[in-house]
């Protein structure tokens, strides 16, 4: 844990930040708003005092209520990972900025949140579907797409199981949805 | 019954003879059937003059898996190119979560079939952050020396493709050799030769024995005469060094903003080792140097792996020397259920940083298992690096970066 990147991080974004900075073994987390997501990415690379010059990684979740796009970034000038929840997307049409404007290299992990979550990314120029066939219709990695072996929602229960709409049907039976509060 | 018909039928028929013709014969049509969806998609799939589409892929033998690359080349000149992937997708991210903790660890080994233990190490750590579990300092030894020599296996392996991928028949070979000497002996400590399993949750899955020992002391006594002979193949040949010199040349600032990591940013003078720079494990307590170079290009990514196999060697003499007695693993119930958390953990890999994201809900499953591989952001920088090389230079320039499709696709 790091408490002096605690202090820098409520000093510089203070009112940006929408829930309390969290700290736990090497990590330090921080969530802010999606349209923030640019400036706040700006502002830690750029700022010597921050310098966080690497993109570790850059994630889709969909907690089953919202879906949030998560940044771990990495700097010299701290030693714990800085984690960056972008929180409260809507789950009907997630939107964010992109950062590509930033780091070229986060355009595929860019793509691949939209392919599997269908997270739009405001700005980045080549977002398509990587890993699934263009004419594919469902997001996988969303909470309410089951896997086929549920023997409940097979093929013998009328569910296409490679393909799932994410609007519940009508009269489909009501799913439980697996949600946490991350 | 009526039914969609096949994606092929919908299209409007073409005009143009040439595609008339190429449907008939079956011939893959490298141009999608379909309005481009994104701006950049427009503008790949529109042809300048003297420009012409040409498929790599995805069987073809350099792309180390199954890749397909649309080449646009003006004669012999790669202009642009669009890699197309998902060929080998398996979904091992929703896999995992429908998975418990355990079983998951099954499930991230095949991700990089070369260097398994790194696709485990980052999962199995985020878990026991979760759990606040530290495991027993003779486990992280095992887990150090095992990794370093998954390591080697693997850049020898590299040091193979990147000869054959030139048109050198000779070095793969004695790469495989000294790839099945490691494979055999991470068999005799893991039980597997390929998919290894050996991390668990808390420690690893065996100690040590004494055929690991015997084939381990045989390899050491002569590893560092063997692997410096079978260098001398490629780094005393003119044709392999002048054609890799100044190829694919990257600076610090685009390394940086390409998300690149492990050995092909230490090519470009940028000392960042996660083993140093954010340390794990027992890396603190071990002495090794991260080597770099300046010039950023094929041969420096190269010369990189091969003084990073001298300096694992040297730090499975010292973890030998150095590994206490005691348990391997620490005491866990069966069933794991963590507080509801996040937690980050990564490992510096044979290919740069292998990281995983795990969210737990407080459940035996993880909520969410976020799998970051090296491989899949190192092959996006071959569109920035290809453009303007010979379609054979660029086999060359992609081979350097050393990806694996296996990680790619995930």
């Amino acid at each position: 844990m790091d408490p002096a990147l605690k202090r820098r991080l409520a000093s510089r974004f203070g009112e940006r930040l929408t829930a309390p900075i969290h700290q736990r073994h090497d990590e330090t987390e921080i969530r802010i708003g999606p349209g923030d997501v640019p400036d706040v990415c700006r502002t830690l690379h750029d700022e010597p005092e921050f310098a966080f010059l690497v993109l570790a990684d850059l994630a889709g979740v969909d907690t089953g209520t919202t879906m949030q796009v998560v940044y771990h970034l990495w700097s010299e000038t701290s030693s714990d990972w800085l984690r960056i929840v972008a929180d409260g997307l809507t789950r009907d049409d997630p939107r964010v900025p992109s950062v590509t404007f930033l780091w070229k290299g986060a355009e595929w992990m860019e793509r691949e949140a939209y392919d599997m979550f269908g997270i739009t990314f405001e700005g980045n120029r080549d977002l398509r579907r990587i890993y699934m066939p263009p004419d594919y219709q469902s997001f996988p990695l969303r909470k309410d797409f089951f896997l086929p072996d549920d023997a409940a929602r097979s093929p013998g229960a009328g569910v296409r199981h490679m393909e799932q709409v994410h609007v519940p049907r009508a009269g489909r039976p009501a799913t439980t949805i697996r949600k946490a509060p991350a | 019954m009526t039914s969609a018909p096949p994606r092929g039928q919908q299209e409007v028929p073409s005009d143009d003879p040439r595609v008339q013709l190429d449907e008939a014969l079956g011939v893959f049509e490298p141009v999608p059937p379909y309005p481009p969806r994104t701006e950049r998609e427009a503008e790949f799939y529109t042809l300048g003059d003297g420009e012409m589409f040409i498929n790599m892929g995805p069987q073809h033998p350099s792309t180390h898996g199954v890749l397909r690359i649309v080449l646009k080349i003006d004669g012999e000149n790669v202009v642009d190119l669009d890699p197309v992937l998902g060929y080998l997708h398996r979904g091992v991210e929703k896999l995992c979560e429908n998975a418990d903790y355990h079983h998951s660890i099954a499930y991230l080994d095949p991700l990089e079939y070369i260097s398994s233990l790194f696709c485990e190490w980052p999962g199995v750590m985020a878990f026991e952050k979760l759990l606040d579990v530290t495991p027993p300092p003779r486990a992280e030894y095992l887990r150090v020396l095992s990794s370093e020599l998954n390591r080697i296996l693997s850049h020898s392996m590299f040091i193979g493709w990147m000869a054959l991928d030139l048109g050198g028949l000779t070095p793969i070979l004695y790469g495989l050799i000294e790839r099945d000497e490691i494979a055999e002996m991470l068999a005799a400590l893991t039980g597997q030769r390929l998919l290894f399993n050996y991390f668990r949750i808390g420690g690893v899955n065996g100690d040590l024995n004494h055929e690991f020992l015997s084939r381990l002391g045989d390899w050491m006594s002569r590893a560092t005469t063997q692997i410096d002979a079978n260098l001398g193949l490629l780094n005393e040949n003119e044709i392999f060094v002048r054609r890799m010199r100044g190829l694919g040349t990257m600076d610090q600032a685009t390394a940086l903003r390409m998300c690149m990591t492990g050995p092909n940013i230490r090519a470009t003078g940028i000392p960042l080792d996660f083993r140093r720079a954010h340390p794990y494990s027992v890396f603190p307590e071990l002495d090794f140097d991260i080597p770099t170079r300046d010039e950023g290009d094929c041969l420096a990514r190269y010369l990189v792996r091969v003084d990073e196999i001298k300096q694992s060697l040297r730090i499975i003499d010292q973890c030998l020397n150095q590994m206490p007695d005691g348990p391997i693993m620490a005491k866990l119930p069966r069933l794991l259920r963590p507080r509801p958390g996040r937690a980050y953990a990564a490992v510096e890999g044979p290919r740069g940083q292998y990281a995983a994201y795990v969210i737990s809900d407080g459940t035996d499953q993880p909520f969410r298992m976020r799998i970051h591989d090296p491989s899949f952001v190192h092959l996006q920088a071959v569109g920035t690096l290809m453009p303007g090389h010979l379609i054979a230079d660029a086999m060359a320039v992609m081979a350097s970066l050393d990806p694996i499709m296996g990680g790619v696709d995930k």
